[in-house]
């Protein structure tokens, strides 16, 4: 199974957001999608599950264009938005409940599948609660749980570590790697530079809506004789100095 | 209208939605203006006078009231801080006081100018030909400022007397006060339009000077505001008037203390809750049940809308509007009949298929129908759309089934259920059951057509208010729908006399639904997907050339 992107580009009202992208993602590995803010994570990821359609190229999944079938991918795929948006009337057990249903999966099964999710993600004493008063943490975990109710083959996360407190963030980080262990195919797209270290056997890097490398950490470290991701990123996608700006900014507000 | 409704995340179009507005209230004015020509043109006696000056001085406050009262309702919560106001600004160094003294003045500027395009141009042409002969320019120019003093304390008092009620209610604590709120909006606006319609007319000496309708005088706010006016103008003195007005004055005076006293209770109270209380707090006990409607995916979307329609105040303001204008004519109709009764002695409730029962019945059906279907045009949360759009379901034909259950569930089963249990204790259950089928299958019909076009799953479609053409849907409603309604009901009193005639009646309607039914299939199948947006995406693409 793999996840694979031939010269995918987006546009918008002139604008390229993506810009002939091609890479694949493969099962039994945890891919990294990087990229400064503005690069075209979201909008790869929103264009792989469907939400958006590329302007040129083409999407397959285990071979297959996923437009030839797109009912039959999404059936196959849990997506982890970048934001939480979630109808904030419901409560988290009722939200879960609903997309099972519009998933058509058997209501016992679901049910208790839901009640597993709840109870290891610690959320099952709020299960009645509407997600308006939810935490950000909290409404990320109801995502992950929905993501994941219906065993997807492929899972795409987007900043899926955002707002959760530090055990949780572990238990994900080690839910990612089980994943990938048990035959998925993982897209992960993240800031967190030391968890993608950690987590990604695999990444790509995105500026400017062009892939500007992928491959994986370990030859990427060779390549570039550098040590960290941290700085194979700083070099491939930081146009800035850092360090210069900070101490402009520094001295601007000090003026 | 609705801030939420109005928001920028839903897309709303407010200028238009406004410009329809105004253009409806204008439209009344102008009506008003070709009414004051009318009755300048006709020569009567004093008494007539008399009688045409204070009834048409009555209606023009009792109209200023209404319109103040509904935007009092629908603007509720707007003059006191959101969470959201708190949490964007309490940061920042904006003094509280600022804060509220912003809200006051953009809801005051929003009031004056309802009021100001409402009477406009009313005001001045009736004061005009209303004014009794000879009183010259200066007693012109009095009737003018009596009426510019007297529509706008009306307006006020009332905005004011609301706004009290919600400081008051504001003390309680943050969770309280928006359940509260709930059905005390809900109230307020049954309150103010039943008043509005079922208002006993005294606009003659004798009627206001009469012992017995003193009592109700008193509870009557639109009656002091009418003794205010002519207290100010001083066209026609009388005594029973002069009374009124100082009612009028110490209502205003005590509206506007009471207002201003829970206001402040408020500024130092409620900035404070907004931030440290949660809007809702953790429910103890299981979700509401709710029953499958079909699939899987079909339950899972009309439970949404069900769900969405209970819970969601801005939707529910919008259903009961609708609801609320159904009573209210309902009460119109059946007022006389209990009336009737009470004088002669006729209970013409009790006779099977009466004329107003099935009116009514009929009227509330139509107006639950309607306003359901509309509440599901309104989105609830457009960023949260995505789950459906990612979601492996084969749109069109699920969700129009869902929908349409959705709107059989949340309309036409509860009326029936409403109307079977009340005319159980009038009519004979063979009456009943033979209404009821064909009530039925007219609510059927009636979901069907308002089906038609419809490729979205309620609540999270894209809105622009200004699409609605509000001005012309209530005039249209007002003029059509009545006399619609009662050619319906002589219809059924004629096909329930024979057998025959009913079940051909029966299986017409049955038809109707069934063929209305499979045209929307039809078109469905033609047009495909389900839509999210109003607008589709322009297809040209800029090239941003300079």
């Amino acid at each position: 199974m793999t996840l694979e992107l031939r010269d995918v580009s987006k546009r918008f009202t002139g604008i390229v957001a993506v810009d002939h992208v091609s890479f694949q993602a493969r099962a039994g590995e945890v891919t990294g999608y990087l990229g400064p803010n503005g690069s075209g994570k979201s909008t790869t990821m929103k264009m792989i599950t469907g939400l958006i359609e590329p302007s040129d190229g083409e999407i397959l999944f285990d071979g297959q264009p996923i437009r030839n079938d797109l009912l039959g991918f999404k059936r196959r795929m849990g997506y982890v938005p970048e934001e939480p948006h979630l109808y904030s009337h419901l409560s988290g057990l009722e939200y879960l409940i609903m997309v099972g249903q519009l998933r058509d999966l058997p209501t016992r099964p679901t049910a208790e599948r839901i009640d597993g999710l709840l109870r290891l993600l610690s959320l099952h004493g709020d299960r009645h609660v509407p997600m308006s008063s939810y935490s950000k943490g909290m409404r990320q975990k109801v995502l992950l749980s929905a993501a994941l109710l219906h065993n997807p083959d492929l899972v795409l996360l987007d900043e899926p570590f955002s707002g959760l407190d530090v055990s949780t963030s572990l238990v994900l980080r080690s839910l990612i790697q089980e994943l990938a262990a048990r035959g998925k195919v993982v897209l992960f797209s993240s800031h967190e530079l030391e968890t993608v270290e950690r987590v990604c056997s695999h990444v790509v890097i995105l500026h400017r809506g062009k892939v500007v490398a992928d491959d994986s950490i370990e030859r990427l470290r060779t390549l570039m004789a550098l040590p960290t991701l941290e700085e194979i990123f700083s070099q491939l996608a930081v146009e800035q100095d850092t360090v210069a700006v900070s101490r402009e900014i520094a001295d601007l507000i000090r003026a | 209208m609705d801030a939420e409704l109005l928001a920028a995340s839903a897309r709303g179009d407010a200028s238009q939605l406004f410009g329809q507005f105004a253009a409806l209230l204008v439209f009344l004015s102008v009506g008003s203006l070709w009414g004051a020509g009318m009755y300048a043109g006709t020569v009567r006696t004093p008494a007539e006078a008399l009688a045409g000056a204070w009834s048409q001085e009555h209606s023009m406050l009792t109209m200023t009231m209404l319109v103040v009262g509904i935007f009092a309702v629908f603007s509720w919560d707007s003059t006191f801080p959101d969470r959201r106001d708190v949490l964007v600004l309490a940061p920042l160094p904006v003094r509280g006081r600022t804060l509220f003294t912003a809200k006051i003045a953009a809801v005051a500027t929003a009031l004056g100018l309802t009021v100001l395009v409402l009477n406009g141009l009313s005001a001045f042409a009736w004061a005009l030909a209303l004014a009794p002969d000879g009183v010259g320019i200066l007693g012109n120019l009095r009737f003018i400022a009596a009426f510019w003093v007297a529509l706008p304390s009306a307006g006020i008092f009332l905005y004011c007397a609301i706004l009290g009620v919600q400081g008051v209610v504001a003390q309680l604590s943050r969770r309280w006060y928006l359940r509260a709120s709930s059905f005390l909006q809900i109230g307020a606006f049954g309150l103010i339009l039943g008043v509005f319609l079922l208002e006993p007319s005294f606009t003659t000496a004798k009627a206001l000077g009469a012992a017995e309708n003193q009592r109700v005088l008193a509870w009557l706010p639109s009656y002091w505001f009418l003794g205010l006016v002519n207290a100010l103008s001083g066209a026609y003195p009388d005594s029973a008037m002069t009374s009124l007005a100082r009612r009028a004055v110490a209502g205003l005076a005590i509206a506007i203390f009471f207002a201003g006293g829970a206001y402040l209770l408020s500024y130092f109270r409620t900035l404070r809750k907004i931030v440290e209380e949660p809007d809702i707090l953790p429910g103890a006990h299981g979700g509401m049940w709710l029953p499958r409607f079909g699939s899987s995916p079909k339950t899972a979307l009309a439970q949404f809308a069900i769900r969405t329609l209970g819970r969601s105040r801005q939707h529910r303001m919008n259903l009961a509007f609708y609801v609320g204008v159904g009573f209210a004519l309902v009460t119109l109709i059946i007022t006389p009949v209990e009336d009737a009764k009470r004088l002669a002695g006729i209970d013409v409730l009790r006779q099977a298929m009466n004329v107003p029962m099935l009116l009514a019945s009929l009227m509330v059906l139509c107006l639950c129908v309607l306003g359901t279907r509309v509440s599901f045009s309104r989105p609830l949360d457009l960023r949260a759309n995505w789950l459906f759009r990612m979601m492996p379901m084969r749109g069109g034909e699920v969700c129009l089934s869902a929908t349409r259950r959705a709107l059989l569930a949340l309309s036409v089963f509860p009326v029936c259920v409403g109307c079977a249990v009340l005319f159980l204790r009038y009519w004979p259950w063979v009456a009943v059951a033979k209404h009821l089928l064909l009530f039925g299958l007219f609510g059927g019909l009636l979901v069907e057509l308002l089906l038609i076009g419809f490729r979205k799953i309620p609540y999270t479609c894209s809105y622009l208010p200004g699409k609605s053409k509000i001005h012309v849907m209530v005039l249209a409603s007002v003029a059509l729908l009545p006399l619609a309604l009662i050619n319906c009901v002589e219809f059924e009193r004629w096909v329930t006399a024979d057998w025959l005639l009913y079940g051909a009646a029966a299986a017409m309607l049955a038809g109707a639904g069934f063929a209305v039914r499979r045209y929307t299939s039809r078109d469905l199948e033609l047009s495909g997907e389900i839509q999210f947006e109003e607008f589709a995406a322009d297809e040209l693409i800029g090239l941003g050339l300079e």
